[in-house]
């Protein structure tokens, strides 16, 4: 193999390790599990949606919550561990570029956010079909129309998911190369999630016809691009419960739109790490 | 820029900007400094003298402001210079769910060892630094003077050319600090080239053949160790069985040749070696 993805595979697997072993990793998984079990219990607060369609938004926003805080506090508490308690000394002393070290980074911390998005949809997949079965016997009897769900759907989706904690991990990653407290990291990921949830704001804003300056529309313009739309992965329900509605060229441009801005902000990262002082 | 010497550091400074106002501040003050090959070197001087702020800049951790340093006749900070060098921060701190011998493990593939020689030079470096028995014990369970041997470990697992060691005998009892020595000397033999840098005086003297004393980010003496405390106007001449006349007639004679006697005590032990010859039994491991 390849010396720079070998040393880079090695962060990668102690990062992955020591992530799997923090209780608050176990606390979130637990904590998201229980959301998507008790999603079966909760169903009577439907809102007029159908049933399926309630146990899959209320599994995913569990996803998408814990996943979120996950992704933010796990990454930066990962790259400042290895500052403050100076092991990145040792480790950089090394025959090991800070790229290395900061992609070694990224990708453990992204397999565990792999395990958590696999493992919270395997849960739900497992409800869903489930309560289907239930469903299907019930509309036999009543003459009804029996729901379904996509399996392939939910995998999508899953993949989606982890594309977006990833572009969040990568965020976080590129504002840890610069801050110097655990805290500063951690208040300014939070701001960009919620700028990247609030995105498609800008992005209307810029496209509906108005009397606006120039200095504004620059502005759109700008936090449309630098910022990525994390809204544009929330599209589970459709892909779950409706998968012929939403193209597969639709979903291929969310991935790609994903992956230039996962690419993007590790590049950054990694430019604004290599003048760090350790 | 020497390349018979292991580092050659030309003019080296360094200045950190302070505050808002971006004050600065002279940590290392035109360094110029050459350590010979092979030799044991020790680094010496007060807290925030600049020794570790000179070592960071020859591993490449921070920038230097001006100068140049090269190791082992390569521009320091580059990859070929890291992989012939090893390192031991002062109060290391690892993984604490490793085990010592996943770490030299995952310290030998970062330092480029390849795989189908890994459990060779793992067990070969964990042997010198006397960590075999441990090895398979978490981290986290390790005392002080262990952390610092499985420290050493993963700093020679590569079989490094220069091995850098910054307060290896840090909060380590006299018996491990010994243990530490022979190791150095262990190195030594092998033809390393050991960096030191040591606020135990009695070690640097008893391991170093050379060393450079800094203050304020300054130079201020370096050179062989037994030539720097030397005393050249000053001789010792140790003697059996002195008796009071023996003592005048040596006197006398002396004062015959224009010599002045200016002390007569008994030679002396150091307490680190009355320590460690009655603390026998100790071992930390």
């Amino acid at each position: 193999m390849n010396a720079r993805l070998t040393r880079t595979s090695w962060i990668a697997r102690i990062t992955f390790l020591e992530a799997i072993r923090q209780r608050f990793f176990a606390f979130l998984l637990v904590l998201s599990a229980v959301m998507v079990v008790s999603s079966v219990s909760l169903r009577f607060m439907d809102f007029g949606h159908s049933e399926l369609k309630f146990v899959a938004d209320f599994a995913f926003g569990g996803m998408f919550l814990f996943g979120s805080v996950l992704a933010l506090v796990m990454t930066a508490q990962l790259f400042f561990a290895e500052i403050e308690n100076r092991t990145a000394l040792t480790l950089l002393a090394k025959p090991l570029s800070r790229t290395e070290f900061l992609l070694g980074k990224f990708l453990g911390t992204w397999a565990v956010l792999g395990v958590f998005v696999f493992s919270i949809a395997f849960l739900q997949g497992v409800i869903l079909w489930s309560r289907t079965q239930e469903l299907i016997v019930l509309a036999a009897e009543t003459g009804r129309v029996a729901p379904d769900f996509s399996v392939s759907g939910l995998a999508s989706f899953a993949v989606l998911q982890w594309l977006r904690l990833g572009v969040v991990a990568a965020m976080v990653l590129m504002v840890s190369a610069v801050a110097r407290t655990f805290l500063f990291t951690v208040i300014v990921g939070a701001m960009a999630i919620v700028a990247g949830q609030l995105q498609w704001l800008a992005q209307e804003a810029l496209l509906k016809p108005s009397d606006a300056s120039v200095v504004t529309k620059s502005l759109l313009w700008i936090s449309s691009r630098v910022i990525p739309n994390l809204q544009q992965f929330n599209i589970g329900d459709t892909l779950v419960l409706d998968p012929t509605a939403i193209s597969g060229a639709a979903v291929w441009s969310v991935v790609l739109s994903g992956l230039f801005y996962l690419v993007a902000f590790l590049a950054l990262a990694s430019l604004a790490f290599r003048r760090r002082e350790i | 820029m020497s390349t018979s010497s292991a580092i050659s550091v030309q003019g080296l400074t360094k200045d950190f900007r302070v505050g808002l106002r971006g004050i600065k501040l002279r940590a290392v003050d035109n360094l110029s400094l050459e350590i010979p090959r092979g030799q044991v070197f020790g680094l010496l001087g007060p807290n925030g003298c600049g020794k570790s702020t000179t070592l960071k800049i020859v591993l490449g951790l921070i920038p230097a402001t001006s100068g140049s340093i090269s190791i082992l006749g390569s521009p320091s900070a580059t990859s070929e210079a890291r992989q012939r060098t090893g390192f031991l921060p002062e109060a290391p701190y690892f993984h604490k769910f490793l085990t010592g011998r996943e770490l030299v493990q995952y310290c030998a593939r970062l330092s480029g060892v390849p795989a189908e020689k890994v459990n060779e030079a793992v067990e070969a470096s964990l042997e010198l630094a006397a960590m075999t028995e441990a090895a398979s014990r978490p981290i986290g369970t390790y005392s002080k003077g262990m952390l610092q041997r499985i420290g050493l470990a993963q700093a020679i697992v590569h079989d490094p050319e220069l091995v850098i060691l910054d307060e290896p005998t840090a909060g380590v009892d006299p018996v491990g600090s010994a243990a530490i020595g022979r190791m150095i000397n262990a190195m030594r033999a092998k033809g390393k080239t050991i960096v030191l840098c040591s606020h135990l005086l009695g070690q640097v003297e008893q391991v170093c053949d050379r060393v450079a004393i800094m203050d304020r980010g300054r130079l201020v003496l370096e050179g062989r160790v037994d030539e720097v405390l030397a005393q050249r106007d000053r001789h010792v001449i140790t003697v059996a069985d002195l008796t009071p006349q023996a003592r005048q007639a040596a006197e006398a004679a002396l004062a015959a040749h224009g010599a002045t006697v200016t002390s007569i005590t008994h030679p002396r032990r150091s307490l680190e070696d009355l320590f460690r010859e009655l603390v026998t039994g100790s071992r930390d491991a």
